[in-house]
C-alpha cells in the first residue's frame, strides 16, 4: 500500500524554477558588464532628466528589460527541448522506427529501378 | 549513411542521414518558382536603385532604413514593429487556413536547402548515386565529386553572405572593397558569419533545423484544427499495401491502392513515412504527393492517394474553410494593415525636438523682456530641400529668433539655436507654448511641438 508522502515540486515546477533562475543569472551578468562599460546617464541622459526617473530606477529598468529577454530565451529553450519529435526515433512510447525503404521496382516489376519514371 | 545505428539498447540513436530523391510534378514546380522568385529578390534587389538610393538598404550608421520610396528613421520604429506584427499575424492566418505552406515553399531554410540540394544533385547525382558514393571508399572520383560540391557550396554561401551585408552597406561599394580585399572588420565578420550560417543550415543541418530547432514548427500545431489543410495519406484507400503488376486486380489480391514502392519515403526531405499518419516532422513540402501521383498514373489508378486534405475530409465529415478563428485573424490583419498604410501615408515628413537650454532658466533683457533659449533639432524626412518658418501658435507676444537659418536639404538633420522673447507681463512662472514649424514650399508640411517658457514669479 502506498503511504502518503509530502511531495516536493513537480517536474514542471522544477523546470520553471530553473528557467527563472538561469535567466536571472544571465541578466545579472549582463547588467553588470553593461553598466561597467557605460553610464546610464550617458546612455539616455535625456530620458533620465526629462522624466526624472533617477539613475537607480534606470538601472532597475535596464535590468528588468534584460531579465525579460533572458526569460524568454530560457523558457523557449525549455519548451523546445521538452517537446517535439522523439530524437532519433526513440523506442517506446511515441517512438517510431526509422522508415524502411526499398527499390521501388522490387515488388513492382512495372516500375523500373532507378529511372522508374 | 550512419553505420552505427544501434540495436535498440540505448534510448537515443543517431538520426540517419536523409538523401531526398529528386521529384518532379505540380508542387515541385511551384517550389522551384518560389525559390526563383524569393532568391531572385534577395540577390537582385540590392543592385537596383530607387530615388537615388539603393532600393532596400538598412543604413545603420545613418540610422535610416530605405524600402523603395519609403525612408524609415529611428523615430519610425513603431512602423517596423507593426510590420513585424503583421508578418506574424499573416503567418498565423495562413497556417490556420492552409497549414505549413510557409515551411514547404517560402521559408529561407527550405529555399536555400533546395538550392544546396540542386548543387548536390548536379555533382553527385540523385539519391541512389549519393548513397553509393557515401558508402564507397575514398577514391579519385569521390574526392573530385566531394571537392567540387564543397567548392560550389562554399562559393554560393559566400555570395549569400556578401548579399546579406549588401543590405546594410551600399552593395556596390561593398563589392569594390571585397574585390580589393579592403572590407572593414564588421563587414568581414558578418559576411563570413552569414555565409557560415547558410552553409551550416542548408548544407549540413537541413531537416534537423525544422525538426529540432524551429519554434514555428513546434508552435504551429496550436494553430491547427480539423479543417486545416494538411498533407495526408488516405489510409482507407491505400491499405493493405503491397507490390503487384500493373495488370493485377488489387481487389482480387486483397490489396489497397498503395503499391508499397516507398517512393514517398525516399523523396521526403525530413525522412519520414507519411503513411504513418500526420507527423510533426512533416514540413508539407508535397514532394510525396507529386511522386505518389506519378506512381498512380503509372499504375492507371486515380491520383490523390496522398493529397492536400483536412482531417475532417479524411474522416468523411464536411470541411469548412471559413471558421470563426479565420475571421478573427482576417479582421485583425485588415485593421492592422489599413492602420499602418494610413499612418505611413499620413506621416508628417518633418520631425522636431525642442529642448530647453539646461544652463539657464531665463534671462531678463532691457525693455522688460524675458528670453528663454532652446535647442531645436529638425529632421527633414522629405526627398526635397525645404525652408521653414517658425512661430508660436495663436500668440503674438512671443518673438522668435533662430540661428542659423531654417533650411534643410533633403533627408538632412539640423540643430538650431532658438531664442524666444516675450514681455515679462506675458505671465508668471512656467507657461506652456506651442511652436509651429511650416515649410515655405507647397504642399505645406506642418509640425507643432509644445514646450515650456519660463518667466519670473515677481
Ligand atoms: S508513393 Fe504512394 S504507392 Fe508508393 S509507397 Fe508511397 S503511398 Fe504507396
Ligand atoms: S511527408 Fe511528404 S509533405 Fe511531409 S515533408 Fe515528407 S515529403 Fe514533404
Amino acid at each position: 500500500m502506498e503511504h502518503p508522502v509530502n511531495r516536493r515540486w513537480s517536474m514542471r515546477q522544477r523546470d520553471w524554477a530553473v528557467v527563472l533562475w538561469i535567466a536571472f543569472l544571465a541578466a545579472a551578468a549582463g547588467s553588470f558588464v553593461l553598466f561597467g562599460l557605460v553610464n546610464p546617464l550617458d546612455m539616455f541622459g535625456q530620458w533620465v532628466d526629462e522624466y526624472d526617473i533617477g539613475v537607480r530606477l534606470a538601472y532597475g529598468l535596464v535590468f528588468a528589460f534584460l531579465y525579460l529577454l533572458c526569460l524568454l530565451a530560457s523558457a523557449l529553450t525549455m519548451f523546445m527541448v521538452r517537446t517535439g519529435p522523439a530524437r532519433g526515433h526513440v523506442r517506446g512510447k511515441g517512438g517510431r522506427a526509422i522508415p524502411k525503404v526499398k527499390d521501388p521496382s522490387r515488388s513492382n516489376p512495372d516500375l523500373d529501378g532507378e529511372n522508374w519514371q | 549513411m550512419s553505420q552505427k545505428q544501434d540495436a535498440g539498447d540505448s534510448l537515443y540513436r543517431k538520426d540517419p542521414k536523409v538523401y531526398p530523391r529528386d521529384v518532379q510534378g505540380r508542387f515541385a514546380r511551384l517550389r522551384t518558382l518560389a525559390v526563383l522568385v524569393l532568391l531572385g529578390l534577395y540577390y537582385i534587389l540590392p543592385w537596383i536603385d530607387f530615388n537615388g538610393h539603393q532600393s532596400v538598404l538598412f543604413d545603420l550608421p545613418a540610422r535610416k532604413f530605405y524600402i523603395f520610396s519609403l525612408t524609415f528613421w529611428p523615430q519610425d520604429f513603431i512602423f517596423l514593429a507593426l510590420m513585424l506584427i503583421i508578418a506574424g499575424l499573416s503567418l498565423f492566418f495562413v497556417t490556420a487556413v492552409a497549414g505549413r505552406l510557409w515551411c514547404g515553399y517560402a521559408c529561407p531554410q527550405t529555399v536555400w536547402t533546395e538550392v544546396f540540394l540542386w548543387i548536390e544533385r548536379l555533382v553527385e547525382g540523385d539519391r541512389p548515386k549519393r548513397i553509393k558514393l557515401d558508402a564507397s571508399p575514398w577514391n579519385v572520383n569521390k574526392v573530385l565529386r566531394k571537392t567540387t560540391k564543397q567548392i560550389l557550396w562554399i562559393s554560393f554561401a559566400l555570395w549569400t553572405g556578401f548579399t546579406f551585408v549588401g543590405f546594410f552597406t551600399p552593395i556596390r561599394e561593398l563589392g569594390h572593397s571585397v574585390m580589393t580585399l579592403q572590407t572593414g572588420a564588421w563587414e568581414t565578420f558578418w559576411l563570413l558569419f552569414y555565409s557560415f550560417a547558410t552553409y551550416g543550415n542548408a548544407g549540413i543541418l537541413r531537416e534537423q533545423v525544422c525538426k529540432y530547432m524551429c519554434p514555428y514548427a513546434r508552435f504551429q500545431s496550436a494553430m491547427f484544427d480539423k479543417d486545416t489543410l494538411v498533407i495526408a495519406y488516405d489510409e482507407a484507400r491505400g491499405e493493405p499495401r503491397g507490390g503487384r503488376r500493373k495488370t493485377d486486380d488489387p481487389a482480387e489480391k486483397g490489396l489497397g491502392d498503395c503499391i508499397g514502392c516507398t517512393l514517398c519515403v525516399q523523396v521526403c526531405p525530413t525522412g519520414i513515412d507519411i503513411r504513418e499518419g500526420l507527423q510533426i516532422e512533416c514540413i508539407a513540402c508535397a514532394a510525396c504527393i507529386d511522386v505518389c501521383d506519378q506512381v498512380m498514373d503509372k499504375m492507371d489508378y486515380k491520383r490523390g492517394l496522398i493529397s492536400y486534405t483536412t482531417e475532417h475530409k479524411l474522416s468523411g465529415a464536411k470541411s469548412q474553410v471559413l471558421r470563426p478563428r479565420i475571421f478573427v485573424y482576417l479582421v485583425l490583419l485588415l485593421v492592422l494593415i489599413t492602420g499602418v498604410l494610413w499612418s505611413v501615408n499620413n506621416r508628417v515628413l518633418l520631425r522636431a525636438d525642442l529642448l530647453r537650454d539646461r544652463n539657464a532658466l531665463y534671462r531678463e533683457l532691457p525693455g522688460d523682456l524675458v528670453e528663454n533659449v532652446y535647442t531645436l533639432k529638425l529632421i527633414n524626412m522629405d526627398f526635397k530641400a525645404h525652408n521653414y518658418k517658425i512661430e508660436v501658435v495663436d500668440n503674438k507676444d512671443y518673438v522668435l529668433f533662430v540661428s542659423p537659418e531654417l533650411q534643410l536639404e533633403s533627408e538632412e538633420v539640423g540643430n538650431f539655436i532658438l531664442r524666444v522673447q516675450a514681455p515679462a507681463s506675458a505671465g508668471r512662472g512656467s507657461q506652456k507654448i506651442d511652436v509651429r514649424l511650416t515649410t515655405l514650399e507647397e504642399p505645406i508640411i506642418e509640425r507643432i511641438v509644445s514646450t515650456r517658457f519660463l518667466l519670473p514669479f515677481k
